[in-house]
């Protein structure tokens, strides 16, 4: 078994190789997690996860400028039915569409865009950096057992940008920051995270623990 | 074997496609449920019908008409098109669909499948459409890389009735069924296979009498039936012979 983190040049990387790495020791079949930038690997492998950090547009190009990586992906993700995990913008890319200065496509497993996030009240900066609990509203595999909701633990997040889901079903976990903010989307063998789990310790860990254990 | 007559719907209108295409659409009978029970009558025993439309929405489109059929007749319906999560496959079991047929959620989402045919087993079939072997999803306008096997493993022993293989490249063609390509995947899993695509003439349903293909569960005739090439009267009687001589 095989975990691709797939390497288009955007950031967080290393941490996000670290924690799989980490989560993946203390299974009981340790599953081989490999940073990679060959589609072929990406292709063949067990589990994709896509990072990003960044803006939209500039994510969408570097995973473009990497030949044959979107096609890999897709295919692997939409037809051989491969897990797949997004984290940051790697989640937004999941939407139909980004609107971060400029419109670009997404890869339109979750119908939506990602927007601005609006929070009611002034004095709530914007980016969004910190820690928030998360509302389960949708049972999912990923996030059993992982004691959430209002005295349960916390996520870390640092965005600006949300990905406001047009089928309410595909929203598994929000958080609230003035307003209701999108924290995990999931549809069909796909999920993502607004929130860093690779930042965010324990509660991090055994996110991406039920990830690799996940047989979809 | 069972040979089923195909219904598929596209507007409310009973029609048939050339390979998926859509701009290819020939309209057979305005009245499905009309059709249905011209089915019925003909002595056929399960009917098999697609949600054309339902089938590129992704949710069933074509609901009305599919009622109007499950009220006309009594024989056994399987359906496709646009059943692509659980409320849909319990709603169109609750109408009285027999089988639900899952295609592109099958593809995407294998959970599903496993999950809707542990909770009702024998009711739930996976449609698996294939250009040159590759599996094809979003009402056939994509096709992808992966072996329609290798999808059809995913399901040993879940409890799925059936694999409908559609051969795309052959449907609607008159060109016969793809038998060589729809035996080795029912000699690679232990799911009963129904082939689809293509069926001609008598000759195919006598190839499907033959002891190489008798491993398949049955063949979805379309444009053949409707054209006159195939005659139903015919067809079912070879199948009833055989069937007694076994």
């Amino acid at each position: 078994m095989s975990v691709a983190i797939i390497d288009y040049g955007s950031g967080n990387l290393h941490s996000a190789a670290k924690a799989f790495e980490r989560a993946a020791r203390s299974q009981e079949n340790p599953q081989k997690v490999m940073v990679t930038r060959d589609p072929e690997a990406v292709y063949r492998a067990d589990r994709i996860v896509l990072p990003g950090v960044g803006a939209f547009a500039d994510c969408r190009r570097g995973l473009d400028a990497v030949n044959g990586m979107l096609e890999a992906l897709t295919e692997a993700v939409r037809v051989k039915a491969r897990p797949f995990f997004g984290i940051c913008v790697g989640m937004q890319l999941m939407a139909t569409r980004g609107k971060e200065h400029v419109t670009t496509d997404g890869f339109d497993w979750v119908k939506g865009d990602v927007e601005k996030i609006t929070p009611r009240d002034e004095n709530l900066k914007i980016p969004h950096m910190g820690w928030n609990t998360l509302e389960v509203l949708r049972e999912h595999p990923v996030l059993e057992r992982l004691d959430l909701g209002p005295k349960g633990r916390h996520a870390y997040f640092v965005h600006s940008y949300h990905l406001n889901a047009a089928d309410e079903t595909n929203v598994l976990a929000r958080a609230d920051y003035g307003g209701p903010v999108t924290a995990v989307v999931g549809k069909d063998t796909a999920i993502g995270t607004q929130f860093h789990p690779e930042k965010s310790q324990r509660f991090g860990l055994a996110l991406i623990s039920n990830f690799l254990k996940w047989k979809p | 074997m069972i040979l089923f007559p195909a219904i598929d719907l596209k507007n409310g209108q009973c029609v048939r496609l050339e390979q998926g295409d859509m701009a290819r659409a020939t309209v057979f009978n305005l009245d499905p449920a009309a059709q249905a029970k011209s089915f019925a009558a003909q002595g056929f025993e399960y009917l098999h019908v697609v949600d054309l439309d339902g089938a590129f929405a992704g949710k069933p489109v074509n609901a009305q008409a599919v009622e109007a059929m499950l009220k006309a007749i009594t024989m056994p319906v399987q359906l496709g098109g646009g059943i692509r999560d659980l409320a849909t496959v319990e709603a169109w079991l609750a109408k009285g669909v027999t089988r639900v047929i899952i295609g592109t959620a099958a593809v995407r989402d294998p959970e599903l499948v496993k999950s809707a045919a542990k909770k009702y087993p024998g009711r739930v079939a996976v449609g698996l459409d294939a250009r040159n072997g590759k599996v094809a999803v979003e009402g056939w306008a994509e096709t992808s890389q992966v072996t329609a096997l290798e999808i059809a493993q995913r399901f040993e022993d879940a409890g799925v009735a059936a694999i409908i293989f559609t051969d795309i490249a052959r449907d609607g063609l008159l060109k016969g069924l793809n038998l060589d390509a729809t035996i080795a995947l029912a000699d690679a899993i232990s799911i009963p296979v129904i082939a689809s695509g293509g069926l001609a003439s008598i000759e195919d349903v006598k190839a499907m009498l033959t002891p190489r293909a008798k491993k398949l569960a049955g063949a979805i005739a379309g444009r053949a039936l409707y054209d006159g090439r195939l005659d139903p009267a015919a067809a079912l009687a070879l199948i009833r012979n055989a069937r007694a001589a076994a």
